[in-house]
């Protein structure tokens, strides 16, 4: 579990973080968004100490962070950057073995560890593992410093627009293959990002910020259903607010059994189920593109079911 | 690179060849030398004088580089900041003062031989070290050094693993520009009494021998190609791809 209390950073009399305080719970992603200058940067770099807070106190399972050395609490806590900040003279298995290394971990563990990894983020040890960072697609680069960050299985990993520098086709799959690894792997995850849409597809907790303050801490349903201010209902845009919360839930939930009579019209029927993942979002854009007012969703335990559209729009309005 | 390799071993061959046994070329430089006049310089042997030469220039210029690297990491420090300024300033000032000037101005405060050129070749090697330097260290991404900190590298980690391997190639560039400047300014030298190459070279414009100067001055520039081709070699280890020939071996 992470603390912020009342958490204030001046840089020469400018406050750019301003008596914040926040509470990750652990296994938890918390997506903090906000506008550039809005201090969301600053307020994760003081998380690992690059940034010293001017006042208040973080705390990680209870304990202060400045209690410890820097350098010690940065090896636990794994960190990701934009332009994914791979050391340009290292292979990817090297970068990859930084931390390891720095523990001083035997050179064997070291190895087994750093193809565990690789293979988790789906990159061949064998041809990916020698490349030098700038032989890299900027997907891999991206993976490799996922990985890098993962290294000595963190329990908090700090993600700074990690996703910034992507084309958005590799980014949607960057930001699915996180939600796979973090479940997976049950780390604690602080993402900073401008993008409230990533925000809202990666986070279990939302906190937007804005001039250095806190506007609203809060799950992406109540983000969405009850925007504090002004300035996060601006950040959600009016005009997606329905869809945005209709893109939380599968549409499974919707869904009625199939069965003779309860079913949808014959025609309807021949057409492929949907996958178990799809939300109601996309639910309601395939009926929106194909013109039919049902869709066969398949859930995860093999059966499937049939969403209609009237029930979908009168999910999209929060209670 | 490859393709350069059989040049390399014939010039270094040449240069051996020539310095162990003058004699051989002889009849070469003949044509060269007035009637009379010994061709091959014979105050003093050539294999001396270019060790000679070549012992000066390392003299100046390891002390020089490590000086030059001393500052500049001094100078990029958060604590020694304040004077990279200055020290960039420097380093403009002394590119522009020719060597030669520094010779003459040393020769006044410590006298005639080889304690002039050496504080001229120490001098100036320095700023070219230091300037390449200064930009190897600074020309580090913001985001690398933020990657390096944020892995919990200590500030001395991030300068030995990061900084210095990224900044290497450049400040091999700039012991190299010191190093060939040093081998000519060596040269130069033997006007205030240096023993070198310049020694032959002198001999042959006071008795007006055309083969001392020719020998002289193309021994000289030799050890510079060479020394040139070395260090631009031993650039080569230091940078990214012998980065990757290094991973391959580990």
């Amino acid at each position: 579990m992470i603390e912020l209390q009342s958490v204030t950073k001046d840089f020469a009399g400018v406050r750019a973080v301003n008596d914040v305080s926040l509470t990750v719970e652990q296994g938890t992603v918390a997506a903090v968004v906000g506008t550039s200058g809005s201090g969301k940067s600053t307020l994760l770099r003081m998380v690992n100490r690059l940034i010293e807070p001017t006042s208040g106190r973080i705390l990680i399972d209870g304990a202060d962070t400045a209690g410890v050395p820097a350098p010690d609490l940065r090896r636990r806590i794994g960190y990701v950057i934009q332009d994914h900040g791979l050391f340009p003279h290292w292979s990817a298995a090297r970068n990859i073995a930084t931390v390891p290394v720095l523990l001083r971990w035997p050179r064997a563990q070291v190895r087994t560890r750093v193809r565990e990894l690789m293979e988790m983020l789906q990159l061949d040890p064998d041809v990916i593992g020698p490349r030098l960072p700038h032989e890299l697609s900027g997907g891999q680069a991206q993976r490799v410093g996922v990985a890098r960050a993962l290294a000595v299985r963190p329990e908090l990993l700090l993600m700074d627009e990690p996703f910034g520098a992507l084309d958005p086709v590799i980014r949607a799959q960057a930001q699915a293959d996180l939600a796979r690894v973090q479940k997976r792997l049950g780390t604690t995850v602080i993402l900073v990002t401008h993008d409230m849409a990533e925000a809202i597809r990666l986070g279990d907790r939302i906190a937007v910020m804005r001039a250095g303050r806190v506007e609203q801490f809060a799950a992406p349903a109540d983000i969405i259903a009850r925007p504090a201010t002004p300035f996060v209902a601006d950040l959600l845009g009016e005009g997606d607010r329905a869809f945005r919360y209709l893109s939380l839930r599968p549409a499974a939930d919707l869904a009625r059994p199939e069965g003779p009579g309860a079913g949808p019209a014959a025609g309807d029927a021949d057409a492929p189920p949907l996958s178990p993942g799809t939300t109601m979002a996309e639910a309601l854009s395939e009926m929106i593109w194909t013109g039919r007012d049902h869709v066969r969703v398949a859930r995860a335990d093999g059966t499937g079911g049939t969403v209609s559209r009237d029930d979908l729009i009168r999910a999209g309005r929060p209670e | 690179m490859r393709a350069a390799w059989p040049v390399r071993l014939v010039l270094w061959a040449l240069v051996a060849i020539f310095v162990l046994w003058p004699g051989l070329f002889a009849p070469l430089l003949r044509p060269l030398a007035p009637p009379g006049m010994p061709v091959v310089y014979d105050r003093a042997s050539l294999s001396g004088l270019t060790a000679w030469h070549l012992g000066l220039v390392a003299a100046a210029i390891v002390p020089s580089a490590l000086m030059a690297i001393g500052l500049a990491i001094l100078v990029t420090r958060p604590a020694g900041a304040d004077f990279l300024p200055l020290a960039r300033a420097l380093g403009g000032f002394g590119q522009t003062f020719p060597p030669v000037a520094v010779l003459a101005l040393a020769v006044p405060v410590v006298g005639f031989g080889a304690w002039p050129t050496l504080i001229a070749l120490f001098l100036y090697g320095l700023l070219p070290i230091l300037e390449n330097a200064l930009a190897g260290l600074t020309g580090v991404p913001p985001s690398v050094m933020l990657a390096a900190d944020g892995m919990g590298m200590t500030p001395r980690q991030r300068l030995v693993r990061v900084e210095l391997p990224l900044a290497a190639p450049l400040i091999v560039e700039g012991v190299r520009i010191s190093a060939v400047i040093a081998i000519s300014t060596a040269a130069i030298g033997s006007t205030v009494a240096a023993p070198g190459l310049g020694e032959v070279i002198i001999a042959g414009l006071n008795a007006n021998n055309m083969a001392f100067v020719v020998q002289g001055g193309l021994l000289t520039a030799a050890l510079a190609l060479i020394v040139h081709d070395a260090l631009g070699l031993a650039g080569g280890l230091v940078g990214p791809r012998g980065a990757r020939a290094r991973t391959a071996a580990a």
